[in-house]
């Protein structure tokens, strides 16, 4: 089994503070981290690699310091680490990156499962699993929490309006794991070292991926960032759904919304 | 001059911070109470080769250096000092006896479960005579055909209670005195004779077991002699010297944690409408503990390299030692002050940690050694030669 997994990585949400009032954010401790959820993305791919033995694959778009989040992943036990970095790659959009993601996966087929982080810690970001699947042909599960192999299916506990629900999809398929799945394990301290002293990570550029200047043209402009306006706390109802929609219907004619 | 750790590192770091915050933070009172580490998290630490950072990997160690592991006693010394007492006890002084002076096939038998941490170690050097005077130990070891028969009892002996190796120093020829008559011996607690006599009850670190290790007529074959014949005084002053780099890592992460605590204090603690933090008073504490702290920093790396290079650093890790246990002990006293009253209390870390501090300016050499060992180095360029 041949499991690619998608990571990015992130400066540490914990080392930056924004300052509401004058419209500003400070980073304080300007250190990389793996994007939260990727590091639980790369456990389920590993748990699976211990419980039905796999090879894993992780693949990462970003600067060269994003090197870092590869060996961190080669010591939690990846097999083999790809880098996608160029220059010509900076300020990509969401549609962009996952359009780039795609043709390096593209290149590391044959594979069985693609695993993506759900979410990104920094942009909030949400889009790439999802275009993913859409730019590869597969088959999606998101939000996922467990993954287990069931046959030739993979059998998935995924949220679904926050609770888990079982699902199960047929091979090849793209899985986006949930930052909520189980923690990542911490890497063995040899595995460390090695990964920098005897592992390699493959640099692949926008020419090796055949990718041309107009396909990497991005399609969002970004004309600076606005702090949206602090918004009022809601009110949650909570009760039997025949008495939440009474209460519901109340609250909006007392507002003189319908 | 680059002083950046190398990337390697830099995630060590960061795997054994996460690892001492999250595994080993959360029970260090406990530890304290109930007079234990408990087992679980020393074999979840063993899981991550965390008790084997500075061996080879071909002896199941880390292959992480003296550099890997001061990084492990620094973080582990900030946030529980029992702990980082057993692991210290273990790695740096039982197991690095072993892989200091051990034969190929003393490594291979010892040395790997001991490194993965399958097998807890121990460094019987002290006994109710001889302890400074390390010269003076009584211990016999009597040959008998192919082996020697061991014979005497050990005190203060850190990790004595829940070692299963011990590297033991036994007079083989008392005419010889310490240059020849001492020899150095791996011994394996579960042999017949050997058994844990009293058990210390202690300021600080209670959760490290230190106890009297009794042998009587142990028989110990001449495979587990360690090092030469009639140079375990040398086996073991190469062995604490070592011992001396991380334990003064050890001590640096106790005066960082004592600083970190005392600012968030300072900032938290109001008197007079405002907070203590704006007193110049806390202000030159803080400025300090912080100036203090980064030349240790300073010393105990720049030492790490030193061993990790092979250039002869016996001086500076009694520096280490000497320096770092007292950085420790100011910062975590100006610490308690910072806190006041409630600094006194057991409710809160800096007062377990006060209690900690006070061992490091005695165990391993006290530090009237270090400075005898550092003006001797000193003296001997010089052309001087001083004796105790």
């Amino acid at each position: 089994m041949r499991i690619v997994v998608a990571i990015k990585q992130i400066l540490d949400p914990e080392g930056i503070t924004v300052n509401r009032r004058r419209e500003r954010i400070f980073i304080n401790r300007e250190e990389r981290i793996i994007n939260p959820a990727d590091k639980c993305t790369l456990e389920a791919a590993l748990r699976l690699k211990d419980a039905h033995g796999a090879e894993v694959i992780a693949l990462s778009l970003g600067k060269p310091a994003a090197d870092d989040a590869l060996r961190e992943a080669l010591a939690m036990g990846a097999d083999s680490a790809v880098l996608i970095s160029d220059k010509a790659l900076a300020g990509m959009d969401a549609p962009t990156a996952a359009m780039v993601l795609a043709r390096a996966i593209e290149r590391l087929a044959p594979f069985d499962l693609v695993l993506a982080g759900q979410t990104a810690a920094d942009t909030g970001g949400d889009q790439t699993a999802g275009r993913l699947a859409e730019l590869l042909g597969l088959p999606q599960v998101l939000q996922a929490l467990e993954l287990s192999l069931d046959g030739g299916r993979l059998q998935v506990v995924r949220l679904w309006d926050g609770k888990p629900v079982r699902a199960a999809v047929s091979l090849p398929a793209l899985v986006a794991v949930s930052p909520l799945a189980p923690p990542a394990r911490y890497p063995h301290g040899a595995r460390i070292m090695n990964a920098y002293r005897q592992m390699q990570v493959s640099v692949w550029t926008a020419q090796d991926l055949g990718l041309t200047p107009e396909e990497l043209t991005p399609n969002i402009e970004s004309r600076g960032q606005v702090f949206p306006p602090e918004r009022e706390l809601g009110t949650v109802v909570e009760g039997p759904p025949a008495q939440m929609a009474g209460e519901i219907l109340s609250l909006l004619r007392m507002r003189r919304l319908i | 001059m680059d002083f950046t750790l190398p990337k390697e590192y830099e995630l060590l770091r960061r795997m054994i911070r996460d690892f001492a915050r999250q595994e080993i933070a959360p029970l260090a009172k406990r530890v304290d109470v109930q007079e234990e580490v408990p087992r679980e998290v020393i074999r979840k630490a063993a899981e991550l080769g965390m008790m084997g950072v500075p061996f080879p990997q071909e002896y199941g160690g880390m292959g992480a250096g003296e550099l890997g592991y001061c990084i492990l006693m620094e973080e582990i010394g900030k946030v529980c000092t029992s702990t980082a007492t057993v692991i210290g006890a273990h790695t740096g002084i039982g197991a690095m006896a072993i892989y200091l002076d051990g034969t190929p096939e003393q490594k291979k038998k010892y040395l790997t479960p001991l490194a993965r941490g399958e097998k807890i170690a121990a460094f019987a050097l002290t006994e109710a005579n001889a302890g400074s005077d390390a010269a003076a130990i009584r211990t016999r070891a009597v040959r008998d055909g192919d082996d020697f028969i061991l014979t005497g009892s050990k005190m203060f002996i850190t990790n004595g209670p829940i070692a299963d190796i011990v590297s033991v120093m036994a007079v083989t020829d008392p005419s010889l005195g310490p240059r020849g008559g001492i020899t150095a011996f791996i011994v394996e607690m579960d042999w017949k004779g050997c058994s844990v006599g009293k058990v210390e009850d202690k300021m600080g670190i209670r959760g490290s077991g230190t106890s009297e290790l009794i042998f009587n007529e142990v028989r110990v074959p001449k495979e587990n002699i360690l090092g030469q014949f009639g140079a375990g005084f040398v086996t073991f002053m190469k062995t604490l010297d070592v011992g001396r780099v991380s334990l003064g890592a050890a001590c640096l992460g106790g005066a960082q944690a004592a600083l970190e605590r005392s600012i968030q204090w300072a900032k938290a603690r109001t008197q007079f409408g405002k907070a203590i933090v704006h007193n110049q008073s806390i202000q030159w504490m803080i400025a300090n503990m912080a100036t203090e702290i980064e030349a240790l920093r300073s010393l105990v790396y720049r030492t790490a390299w030193m061993v990790d290079t092979g250039q002869p650093f016996t001086r500076y890790a009694a520096m280490c030692k000497l320096y770092g246990s007292e950085v420790a002990s100011r910062c975590i006293s100006q610490a308690v002050q910072i806190y006041g009253a409630l600094g006194y209390s057991r409710d809160v870390e800096v007062e377990r940690m006060f209690r900690d501090a006070r061992i490091a300016e005695i165990f391993e050499g006290t530090n009237e050694i270090q400075r005898i060992v550092i003006a001797s180095d000193i003296m001997r360029q010089e052309g001087v030669r001083i004796s105790p």
